[in-house]
């Protein structure tokens, strides 16, 4: 061996047989936690993501097959004619919804138009609702009975059209927050400069406005791409005998008991979320990169007939929104549609209440309340374990990944995974099933990602020396994060507790596998009420949830408001 | 040995990146010690291991006879300021004070009474019952200061506790944090790529390059007699001119010839000299080590002007700092030539790169 290779070597072995520091018995409580929370993530989220594998290999007597159930599912074309459904469906959607957010988020952070705000909450009103919602109020304007009926010629809405155009409406609120974040995220000298250059307005738009936007635009449209591909509850409604993926597995496993099948669409359909939620990590890093701390904001200057036209666009796409949204609540108080219009709570009082299905409503909200408290807890505490505490270093990288893996698992295939999971005899943790704890599990981890990337946005800016300094004056870190760390992450902790709510609420793809008689959500119940004919009562109860979504959502804001004046003394300005 | 605190081969890499490559050190007790270099020198880190923040690769650090090489920090004693201050913004002044006292189960009278001790110590007795957002930069930084000694610790640490200042703040907080130190006689160390800071605080500074050491020296020391040629370079304003030892305490540099200590250095060597060390006043053809200069530029500094020369047969420009009073003196302008020297006692030579 060389002299020099020798150096090397014995560098490499100082550097492999490092030092450890002794590890303090504060910093093993917190490092216990992590490992608790580390081993719960892998029960909840890779097991069942495992079973669906495994499940696709085997035959129904449980034995190993190969891809002999990939080969059955390609040699039947009607399933092949999902794949091919879902792929026009989800692209036409994206390439519709995309420009329309664009126009509205363009005319939200670059003109001058009156009433913002408001256009802006008019925008996302489709959040607080299930996405079928919009499937029920179409089937009201455009459906066998609808209002514009005579409109559709010899064509109908079920099917694709009614998919588009729903899911349009669903996946509209989506695109449009990620491109005012990308449109925001703009500095005003670039224009500056451009002007001083005498660069025209479709020049600066073109060469400034579009790349520093670029990313977003990526990300919107893969964020829209995979809603579309993986919702349930649209397709179920309005899509008639038009399959989709998603209403496949449904089928497959509910209708038809064939496991091995609708692990094989489940799989079908995981591959190119899975693929574009990976172009989206990719991207969104490169977007943080692109705005330096220096950058100034952009000021859009008042310009009367450029604003008039932004407003009368996001007017106009406003008043169709509403007009979605306002022909559920309308019809869920028609008396008997389409021969009498008077207005009666019948479809509340008689569809709901006396058809017993009320105790849904209320298990929706038990169900949302504990996935708001108890959910926000664990995904906090792991997002801080993770991000400022320090130890079992290996095991760190492995819970960061399944912390964002959730955001590329479509809610039906995480629901089957949990059927094959909890539902096998001999799991310890069969007794979940059926009961509330597993929506609520679920939920939490179906929409943990955004929930935790939240938190850690919110961490990465407190100062990352707290912990540092609260070490050398020998107070453990959890004193530390009581008495600081949540208070001033306290707007980003209520944020995330308020998404998880709203979506508790709304959601209907991963619980629809999991309810028991006795748990049957909210958003189910619709479901169920529709196919049962009962549209009124359908849009009763949606009309419910968005209520209660809108009210927990002003409550938030409240508290917000209440915790801004509170605060203030001390929160920058 | 009777050093309060001692790292001995130290090493730290972050992957392939060699950060420390085997530090020793000893710092005295009471001092002042500075750990100056450009970025990437591996001060900030080497400060992290002696806090326990960042782990060293191999090597020891002993500090008052107890080795604490693996100690989590919690069991170290130190109080630390960062250069965000990391003041906690919702808490108030007294709080953010007290906030390592509280957990020492001191009696709510007593801690009150050590709050007001310690603010009234860095100057701010009436802060208490604001919020850092409230304080200007500078006074956040005392109450930073104030809270790493709340608890009496045997160590501070500062890192870069100047830098998010501005200029004229700096000057007076680098003379109270002196001031105070050298009050309360603790141990400090103080990580700086200022080099004004570190003349201007230090009891010694340590120059660091590269993760090693280069000097450890006092201010004048390390100033007036540096090491090596980047110790020379990274303190103030430096003449380095490549020359050839000739014998008899001569060195040839291009067509010029000067006397000056060569240190028994023989061959290609390179001399330095600091720009005020250049001389006008009482300069004639028979001074030593005296040539005309050629003036190409004055940059007007305020006290003094920088003024950029040539010598004949010497192919670069070299600076000279000349008072007002020479300035006006002499009417230095561009495109004069006048008398200058290099007295031999202000040369130093170092051996070839």
């Amino acid at each position: 061996m060389s002299p020099s290779a020798d150096a090397a070597f014995a560098t490499a072995r100082v550097s492999a047989g490092a030092l450890r520091l002794r590890v303090h018995w504060s910093d093993r409580v917190g490092n216990a936690i992590l490992l608790v929370v580390g081993v719960a993530l892998a029960v909840f989220l890779l097991a069942p993501m495992a079973m669906i594998l495994a499940k696709s290999v085997e035959d129904r007597a449980g034995d190993f097959v190969g891809l002999a159930n990939f080969e059955a599912y390609f040699r039947t074309p009607a399933l092949l004619t999902s794949i091919w459904n879902s792929a026009w469906v989800s692209a036409l959607v994206t390439s519709i919804t995309l420009p329309l957010a664009f126009v509205f988020a363009y005319a939200l952070t670059r003109s001058c138009m009156p009433f913002k705000t408001l256009l802006r909450n008019v925008a996302l009103v489709p959040i607080l609702a299930p996405s079928l919602l919009a499937a029920i109020s179409f089937i009201f304007w455009f459906g066998n009975q609808g209002v514009f009926k005579p409109l559709m010629g010899d064509g109908q809405i079920y099917g694709a059209p009614g998919i588009v155009i729903s899911m349009i409406f669903a996946t509209f609120p989506h695109a449009l927050m990620i491109l005012v974040t990308a449109l925001s995220l703009t500095d005003a000298r670039l224009y500056e400069a451009a002007d001083s250059l005498g660069t025209p307005a479709w020049r600066k738009f073109l060469t400034i406005t579009v790349p520093g936007a670029k990313y977003g635009i990526i990300s919107a449209a893969m964020v829209v791409f995979t809603y579309a591909l993986s919702d349930f509850g649209i397709p179920k409604v309005i899509g008639g005998n038009f399959n989709m993926l998603a209403t496949d597995i449904f089928k497959l496993v509910i209708g038809q008991q064939d496991f091995a099948k609708g692990a094989v669409v489940a799989i079908i359909l995981l591959v190119p979320v899975a693929v574009t939620y990976t172009v989206d990590g990719y991207v969104q890093k490169r977007q943080s990169a692109l705005l330096s701390a220096r950058s100034v904001p952009y000021v859009p200057r008042p310009s009367r007939g450029f604003d008039a036209a932004m407003l009368g666009s996001c007017v106009l796409l406003g008043v169709l929104m509403l007009s979605v949204l306002g022909m559920a609540i309308y019809a869920s108080f028609v008396k008997l549609w389409p021969y009498n219009f008077s207005l009666s709570l019948d479809h509340y009082r008689m569809g709901i209440v006396d058809a017993g299905i009320f105790s849904a409503y209320l298990s929706s909200l038990k169900m949302a309340f504990w996935v708001a408290t108890l959910g926000t807890v664990f995904i906090f505490t792991t997002a801080y374990l993770l991000e400022k505490t320090r130890g079992i270093d290996g095991f760190r990288p492995l819970v960061r990944l399944m912390a964002v893996l959730p955001m590329g698992v479509p809610g039906m295939v995480l629901g089957l995974g949990y059927i094959f999971f909890f539902v096998r005899d001999g799991n310890p943790l069969h007794f979940l099933y059926g009961t509330l704890a597993i929506l609520v599990i679920n939920t939490v981890v179906h929409y943990y990602s955004s929930s935790h990337l939240t938190a850690v946005t919110a961490l990465k800016q407190i100062d990352a020396e707290f912990e540092a300094v609260s070490a050398s004056l020998k107070v453990p870190f959890w004193r530390t994060f009581f008495r600081v760390t949540v208070p001033v992450c306290l707007p980003a902790v209520l944020d995330i507790s308020r998404y998880l709510f709203v979506n508790a609420m709304t959601t209907v793809s991963a619980v629809v596998f999991l309810y028991s008689p006795n748990t049957v959500p909210a958003s189910v119940a619709i479901v169920n009420l529709d196919e049962a004919g009962d549209i009124g009562p359908a849009a009763a109860m949606a009309s419910l949830i968005v209520v209660t979504s809108a009210l927990v959502c002003g409550i938030y804001f409240a508290i917000q408001r209440w915790l801004d004046r509170r605060t203030q003394a001390w929160r920058q300005p | 040995m009777g050093e309060f605190l001692e790292l001995a081969g130290i090493r730290k890499a972050f992957g392939e990146f060699e950060a420390l490559k085997g530090v020793s050190l000893g710092v005295r007790r009471g001092e002042l010690i500075c750990f100056l270099g450009p970025s990437g020198c591996g001060k900030t880190t080497l400060l992290r291991i002696i806090a326990g923040l960042e782990v060293q690769g191999a090597g020891t650090v002993v500090m008052d006879g107890r080795e604490i090489s693996r100690l989590p920090p919690m069991e170290r004693d130190y109080g630390i300021v960062f250069q965000s201050y990391a003041l906690f913004p919702n808490l108030d002044i007294s709080q953010n004070v007290a906030y390592g006292l509280v957990n020492r189960r001191m009696p709510r009278a007593r801690r009150e009474e050590r709050v007001r001790e310690l603010l009234a110590l860095v100057g701010l007795p009436d802060a208490g019952a604001k919020f850092p957002g409230q304080l200007s930069g500078g006074q956040q930084q005392r109450i930073a200061i104030a809270r790493a000694l709340a608890t009496s610790p045997a160590l501070l640490l500062l890192d870069e506790p100047l830098s998010a200042l501005d200029a004229r703040v700096r000057v007076r907080l680098r003379g109270e944090i002196r001031a105070l130190q050298q009050r309360l006689g603790i141990t400090t160390i103080l990580v700086t790529h200022d080099q004004e800071e570190a003349l201007s605080m230090a009891d010694r500074i340590v120059v660091m390059k590269e993760g090693a050491i280069e000097q450890i020296g006092t201010p004048s020391q390390v100033y007036l007699d540096p090491a090596t040629p980047f110790v020379a370079d990274f303190v103030g304003k430096t003449n380095l001119l490549p020359a050839q030892a000739v014998g008899d305490g001569r060195v040839q540099v291009g067509a010029q010839c000067f006397e000056c200590d060569t240190g028994g250095i023989q061959g290609t060597l390179r001399v330095f000299f600091r720009p005020e060390a250049v001389q006008m006043r009482g300069v004639n053809g028979t001074t030593p080590n005296s040539a005309d200069a050629t003036i190409e530029k004055v940059e007007f500094l305020g006290a003094f002007s920088r003024v950029t020369f040539r010598l004949a047969g010497i192919d670069q420009p070299l600076y000279a700092d000349l008072s007002d009073n020479d300035m006006t003196w002499f009417r230095v302008k561009p495109g004069d030539t006048l008398r200058v020297s290099l007295p031999p006692e202000r040369l130093r030579v170092f051996g070839a790169a």
